[in-house]
């Protein structure tokens, strides 16, 4: 039944007098630093356990091992129960958990229903309190994680490929070149005794934050502390900052797949955070530019809606895993380091630099001239009721609650910039562009079946003149010609061609 | 549980996920078996109404922190597209539902849509074509403005159609090296002799390359499928039901009746086994794909709902196959079966990611144990317990948000045309007994009634 306006204010009123620990609805802290976001008429129990560590602590030649470790706890066998008596005891309740690794985060997530709480607890935080590091159990996810690598990685979708090439390129000789999931290389080199010594230095009481949402009962934060102090004692040396090097002009990569269409994604590191007000001005500049999945993408507009030449044109200034899987932003992939970042979606290999060309030039323009008035009022608007939508859940809100403490934001990310939104002017965004934005120095993957073509084009710099099976407007093909002879600006040594079978080896 | 094939992977998913997001609808219905909650499975009041052109209408209000959910359900898919040459039109019409109107063009409604924050977007899959906006509450009277509108007056030029239709090339580009998708399209093509379920909602190749030639029959796809008759409107969340109504009827009234039923054709019972290899040119660990014949959707069909509760217990992740081939042996990567909702005579679906190329065969013979099994001894009552168990907290943890209760009932609303079949279903399901799972392994899993498709890399194919 619906509830009155009222009886939900008078609901607030009534769990902020009976909780006493937390407003109802919105996340704050515990004097312990336990996370906590109580929703009273949430019939379901909302989990977040952090992990400060991710694929960034992987030892050099073991790439993977934060991975495979996050994914034995949370699909092996615990000391008191074999996987497969795991999932047959969560499957009355339709309850989950599961584990997302990042470069810097591990995060432990489950939920359920409130009348299942009791079942559901033992089994949740057995995973991460008493794992048994199960020999057969390893094999099986270390082998999910080379197939991911192998098959699916490599040669299912190009999109996530392309992505993946960006950040190996950009990042490389960082500990964030690497994916998640790891090195085929550094997977087959782990061994359990590798897991086990990995969980005892980094899954440990000092070193996680807990987080619990939804309906619970009173006594739950206080009893999940206690749980926890069955883990491993020690605080591990926080990990070496990722810096990648400096990029002097335009550096590309092909990465060179049979049959393969053309995918892009190119950009460079940015200095700039969520928490920042600066950030939240360039959160406007790139909403406007390449809002995800989304028709008001200027980028899509230009590439897609006027030209028809692929399926969408995005960018971002934080990471954005599996973005061809997702319409809005995961939660618990914080980084200390994050790119700007432009995704051109699958096209013909022969259009591919006219693509790129294409995006070049509205980051130029965007730039050397800014936002104008009215898009950065229409976009205004538009980010202060789409961000309601990204975090809708008892679950994401948690989760975002988390990535709020990774960042030492006081508050709430979501909430902030919808609070900064009206009082941010244009002339701040215009400056955040000009900041953190440039056009000259980046990094560029390319995934193609065809790299000689590409190859020739880039560094011929020759013009890439676009045929459209219809008729265009006049004003596109007049922008066409600009588009078509863009300087490139790369030089030949400044390109290399990688086989896909290479990608992510070692 | 029941739902629609996968054509595509997560980088790091043990399973495929869905071609599109598929509605749990009939599976979380499956476990609500006490007696109480007989009658009326569904928590929320549903206000469902009829207007005088047909346009069905259902207002369902919640507590959703100033949230709606906008659904337009037109019960038009791939399904219909039975005239040759026109496969996968129906998901191009869904992206020329953009292009604008006279009173709104492209641009015009796209600034308004940004305006207001929406999320919104469409898709399309066998049976339907959904169109949604997830906005705020005090935005809908203008979604209404905006949907009705293009819904009785779309209009574009004919260059606007030719362009989208590079942008439908482009989305079809984005999924071939998927080798779900592949095995997906091979195996529908193989397994229909001439229904319309033999093609995907993509549609085949030749026939999306000449998509910019087909502007005059996209008028017609129009005029013929996108009437009132044929549309549900779904209004989820914080709403004034009798306003909202009293907008419907005055946006949507005057919307002219002209639904004109396609004639898609009758599939002949399949009477022997069908086996293809489906090749695939890069690199992926082996598919099998087998699929079952099974009946059109019907709430009270309890052999047909039997069916989908055997293909949990079978096949599903507490399966006694699961557990030799994923866990003990570690032979395949996932295995899954699942009956689709189909408006008709549709697919059930056993598939396996096998990881070493030569035990192929063995995979299939372990399928075919375990169905043999099935139809040989009844399942175990603390599975077919726990089974009910787990839809019926799985419904009631996944009506949080508006847009999640719009996918639960969004193709339960679009294959039957109501919502009545929540309740029935229900009923039917708190009917099936281990004997009647039984049943359901006899009838449907016979070998002539089947189609294996094994996807195996490195054998060439389209380029």
């Amino acid at each position: 039944m619906r509830r009155t306006r009222l009886g939900a204010a008078l609901l607030l009123l009534f769990a902020v007098a009976c909780g006493g620990e937390s407003p109802e609805g919105r996340a704050s802290s515990a004097q312990d630093g336990t996370i906590l976001l109580p929703v009273r008429d949430d019939p379901t129990v909302s989990f977040c356990i952090w992990f400060q560590v991710g694929s960034q602590n992987d030892p050099p030649g073991k790439e993977g091992l934060a991975y495979v470790t996050g994914h034995l706890l949370a699909e092996g066998s615990t000391q008191d129960n074999s996987y497969e008596e795991i999932l047959a005891q969560l499957y009355p309740l339709a309850s989950t958990y599961g584990v997302r690794v990042d470069r810097e985060m591990t995060t432990f997530r489950g939920r359920t229903h409130v009348d299942n709480l009791e079942k559901f607890y033992a089994l949740f935080t057995d995973a991460f309190l008493k794992p048994k590091f199960d020999e057969k159990d390893f094999e099986r996810v270390r082998n999910d994680a080379l197939n991911a690598i192998k098959n699916t990685l490599r040669y299912s979708s190009d999109e996530e490929l392309g992505k993946a090439a960006f950040y190996d390129f950009v990042f490389t000789g960082t500990s964030y070149s690497h994916p998640r999931e790891g090195t085929v290389q550094g997977l087959e080199s782990l061994t359990i005794d590798d897991v086990r010594a990995f969980y005892n230095q980094y899954f440990t009481l000092e070193n996680s934050v807990l987080a619990l949402g939804g309906g619970y009962p009173s006594n739950l934060p206080e009893r999940l502390r206690t749980s926890m102090s069955a883990l491993p004692a020690g605080k591990p040396a926080p990990a070496q900052e990722p810096r990648a090097a400096a990029i002097d002009g335009r550096k590309v990569v092909l990465v060179s797949k049979a049959g393969a269409d053309a995918s892009l994604s190119f950009g460079f590191p940015i200095d700039v955070l969520r928490g920042e007000r600066e950030f939240y001005a360039l959160w406007v500049a790139n909403s406007w530019l390449g809002e995800h999945r989304n028709s008001s993408s200027h980028l899509y507009q230009v590439i897609r809606s006027a030209r028809g030449m692929n399926y969408g044109d995005y960018s971002y200034i934080e990471a954005y895993p599996e973005g061809g899987f997702r319409q809005k932003p995961p939660q618990n992939v914080s980084r200390r380091q994050q790119c700007f970042e432009i995704w051109i979606r699958t096209l013909p290999n022969d259009q591919a630099v006219f693509a790129l060309r294409a995006a070049l030039r509205e980051l130029q323009t965007l730039v050397d001239r800014g936002m104008s008035e009215e898009d950065f009022e229409l976009t205004r608007s538009f980010l202060n009721k789409y961000v309601l939508h990204f975090a809708e859940t008892t679950s994401q809100r948690l989760r975002y609650a988390v990535d709020d403490r990774f960042y030492g934001i006081d508050g709430s990310h979501l909430e902030n910039f919808r609070k900064i939104l009206p009082t941010l002017t244009l002339e701040e965004v215009n400056a955040a562009i000009r900041k953190h934005l440039q056009y000259e120095n980046m990094k560029i993957a390319i995934i193609t079946g065809d790299a000689d073509l590409i190859k020739r084009q880039l560094e011929s710099d020759e013009a890439t003149p676009m045929q459209y099976a219809s008729e265009k407007p006049a004003e596109v093909l007049e922008e066409d010609k600009e588009i078509s002879t863009l300087p490139l600006q790369i030089a030949a040594a400044d390109i290399q061609v990688i086989p896909v079978e290479e990608m992510f080896e070692n | 549980m029941l739902g629609h094939p996968t054509v595509r992977s997560r980088t790091t998913a043990r399973r495929p996920c869905r071609w599109l997001v598929v509605s749990m609808t009939l599976c979380v219905l499956i476990g609500a078996t006490t007696s109480a909650i007989a009658q009326k499975i569904f928590p929320y009041e549903t206000h469902v109404e009829t207007l005088d052109n047909g346009l069905k209408t259902m207002l369902i209000p919640m507590n959703s922190g100033g949230l709606v959910a906008y659904w337009t359900i037109v019960r038009t898919g791939a399904r219909d597209e039975y005239e040759p040459g026109h496969t996968g039109f129906a998901h191009f019409f869904e992206h020329m539902m953009f292009r604008g109107s006279e009173k709104y063009p492209r641009e015009v409604r796209e600034k308004l849509v940004t305006e207001m924050g929406a999320d919104a977007n469409a898709f399309t899959s066998d049976d339907l074509t959904a169109y949604y906006l997830n906005i705020a509450s005090e935005d809908l009277e203008q979604v209404i403005e905006l949907e009705s509108d293009r819904f009785k007056n779309l209009k574009y030029p004919e260059a606007e159609f030719k362009t989208e239709a590079g942008a439908v090339y482009g989305e079809y580009r984005k999924n071939r090296m998927n080798p779900f998708f592949r095995v997906y399209e091979a195996v529908h093509q193989e397994a229909f002799d001439v229904h319309t379920y033999g093609h995907t909602a993509m549609g085949y190749v030749e026939d999306i390359k000449a998509m910019p030639e087909m502007f005059e029959y996209s008028q017609s796809f129009f005029s013929r499928y996108y009437r009132p008759e044929n549309v549900v409107v779904v209004v989820i969340g914080d709403i004034d039901v009798g306003r909202t109504r009293k907008n419907l009827q005055e946006h949507y009234g005057d919307w002219a009746r002209g639904y004109t039923p396609p004639q898609v054709p009758v599939e002949p019972k399949q009477t022997k086994e069908k086996r293809i290899d489906v090749p695939y040119e890069g690199q992926s660990l082996p598919i099998v794909w087998i699929s079952y014949k099974m009946d059109a959707f019907d709430p009270n069909n309890l052999e047909l709902m039997s069916a989908d509760v055997f293909a949990q217990l079978a096949f599903g992740e507490t399966s006694d196959i699961h557990k030799k081939l994923v866990l003990e042996e570690q032979v395949v990567e996932f295995i899954q079966g699942e009956v689709n909702m189909n408006r008709d005579p549709g697919l059930m679906d056993i598939i396996a990611r096998v990881k070493e190329p030569q035990r192929v065969d063995y995979v299939v013979q372990e399928i075919d144990r375990t169905i043999a099994h099935f139809k040989e001894n009844l399942p175990d009552a603390q599975r077919l317990a726990d089974l009910k168990s787990n839809v019926r907290y799985d419904f009631l943890m996944g009506l949080d948000t508006p847009m999640n209760v719009a996918r639960r009932l969004y193709r339960v609303i679009a294959v039957t045309g109501g919502i009545e079949a929540v309740d029935h279903m229900y009923r039917s399901y708190d009917k099936v007994s281990a004997q009647d799972v039984q049943n359901a392994a006899r009838k449907y899993f016979v070998d002539e009634q089947r189609t294996i498709a094994i996807l195996r890399p490195g054998e060439g194919g389209e380029s």
